[in-house]
């Protein structure tokens, strides 16, 4: 009788593959999204996140079938997040085969655009998805910034989150831009304002180095579910030892006997 | 060869259900309208999208598919396709298909939607020997309050919310999991359903 407590994988993708690199610097390929999405859903992952970091509009024409061919595969949530602008983009992510829609910048510049999506398609698949930095200036220390961490805006984090949540989003994906890829913890601070404010779940993204620190942003940050990427991809951490070490710590975790979807006869 | 059909309301993902359906005895098809959906030999209710939307597409064949249910149409209602087998809901207006009486209304939960992966309890579904879905994902802010509590199966519990998993009468099942979320213990139970439909048909 419990609610577990999520591990997401986040797959950044560039021109369809997965890519790799430090705040969006000197990317490099690793891998095919749904081969990898699949990987990791055989070694026990809750859910995954594939971000389209793709800079140009055009190279992004492919990304419907990338979503597509991933989501015939994987038989877990599938989360599409980047560069979507409208419920037209929302939906055709949605037709592709995401269960979820994270909307970021294109939110900021049109609070409208979450409540719409939510009015079509419902809150469970409307994802928040917002990226904070610190900034002494903003009410609650931390200010919301866009354009993959690049353009400043004039929203405080904790209150922008809030009116996601009024608008209806479901989810809430808090991402710290000054945390993301130092790999020495998640802002903890950050992900407990921005759980108290709100009555969604809150995944936690930025600056997992160690199980420690995902387990931490469980707990002390109140995170409802957290979000790994390049330390897994690295092999520093594997699904199965965040796994373990939350279970030590007491937090609930799925941890089935990880039959893959193919034994089942899936082609 | 069984006919599955997915009723298409004409909101979100329909591949990851329609991959774990089809078998080599299976023959999946994907129908928007819901008087051509009943002629098969399962009827799948999807789980995506909002109950008003979903309801009145339903609305001008709502008789003719509870008709085809009654008569033993084996049915599986999925998430949102569950709450549409009941008679009304407070996500949204319009008349539900009343295959189940009840009512759905809203989660009472600190973090709603209940999102993520929770336990099955209780479980005397027959499509759940040895506890083969113990862990199942969800992701939704609706919940069936059935009249009858003997048509559970199973039961799933939010906080101090305790409200059906699978409910079932005869050869119709709701679940308010996604199965086809569930990685393969979920494929196994939409296998389990198929497999149970066909000896059905067998048994005929």
């Amino acid at each position: 009788m419990t609610l577990s407590r999520r591990v997401i994988v986040c797959l950044d993708v560039a021109n369809d593959q997965v890519v790799k690199g430090v705040q969006f610097k000197g990317l490099r390929s690793i891998g095919d999204p749904a081969a990898m999405a699949v990987g990791y859903e055989q070694a026990g992952a809750d859910e995954v996140v594939l971000l389209d970091i793709t800079a140009s509009a055009e190279a992004r024409s492919t990304r419907w079938e990338m979503v597509h061919w991933t989501a015939e595969q994987l038989f877990i949530p599938l989360t599409f997040g980047g560069g979507v602008r409208s419920v037209g983009d929302v939906n055709r992510a949605l037709r592709a085969g995401a269960d979820k829609v994270a909307i970021n910048s294109a939110a900021v510049a049109r609070p409208g655009v979450i409540s719409e999506a939510v009015t079509w398609f419902g809150s469970q698949c409307i994802v928040a998805s917002i990226d904070a930095k610190r900034d002494g200036g903003a009410r609650s220390g931390w200010r919301v910034i866009v354009h993959g961490g690049r353009t400043e805006t004039s929203l405080d984090a904790v209150a922008w989150a809030a009116e996601c949540v009024d608008r209806g989003a479901g989810e809430i994906l808090l991402t710290s831009i000054d945390c993301d890829g130092g790999r020495t913890g998640y802002d903890l601070d950050l992900t407990r304002a921005v759980a108290a404010a709100v009555t969604v779940p809150v995944v936690a993204s930025g600056g997992a180095g160690t199980v420690d620190h995902i387990c931490a942003v469980l707990t002390e940050g109140g995170a409802d579910a957290a979000l790994v990427a390049g330390v897994l991809h690295d092999g520093i951490v594997s699904i199965e030892s965040i796994k373990s070490a939350m279970a030590e710590r007491g937090l609930p975790v799925r941890r089935e006997r990880f039959w893959p979807a193919s034994a089942v006869g899936v082609a | 060869m069984i006919r599955a059909t997915i009723l298409d309301y004409g909101a979100g993902n329909l591949h990851s259900l329609s991959k774990a359906l089809a078998t080599p005895d299976v023959t999946v098809r994907i129908e928007t309208d819901p008087l051509a959906a009943i002629e098969t030999d399962v009827l799948i209710l999807p789980g995506v999208g909002a109950f008003t939307g979903a309801i009145s597409r339903l609305d001008p064949s709502r008789d003719a598919m509870r008709r085809a249910l009654n008569e033993g149409l084996p049915c599986l209602g999925i998430c949102l396709g569950m709450q549409l087998l009941f008679d009304s809901s407070d996500e949204g207006p319009g008349t539900g298909l009343g295959f189940f009486a009840g009512r759905v209304d809203r989660l009472c939960a600190a973090l709603v939607p209940h999102m993520g992966w929770n336990t099955l309890h209780e479980a005397t579904d027959p499509l759940l020997p040895s506890g083969a879905l113990e862990t199942a994902y969800y992701a939704h802010s609706f919940v069936c309050r059935p009249t009858d509590s003997a048509v559970v199966t199973a039961w799933t519990t939010v906080g101090q919310d305790r409200f059906p998993a699978i409910v079932r009468r005869r050869n119709t099942v709701g679940v308010q999991f996604h199965p086809e979320k569930s990685s393969a213990p979920g494929v196994r139970f939409i296998r389990a359903f198929l497999a149970s439909v066909s000896e059905l048909r067998v048994g005929q």
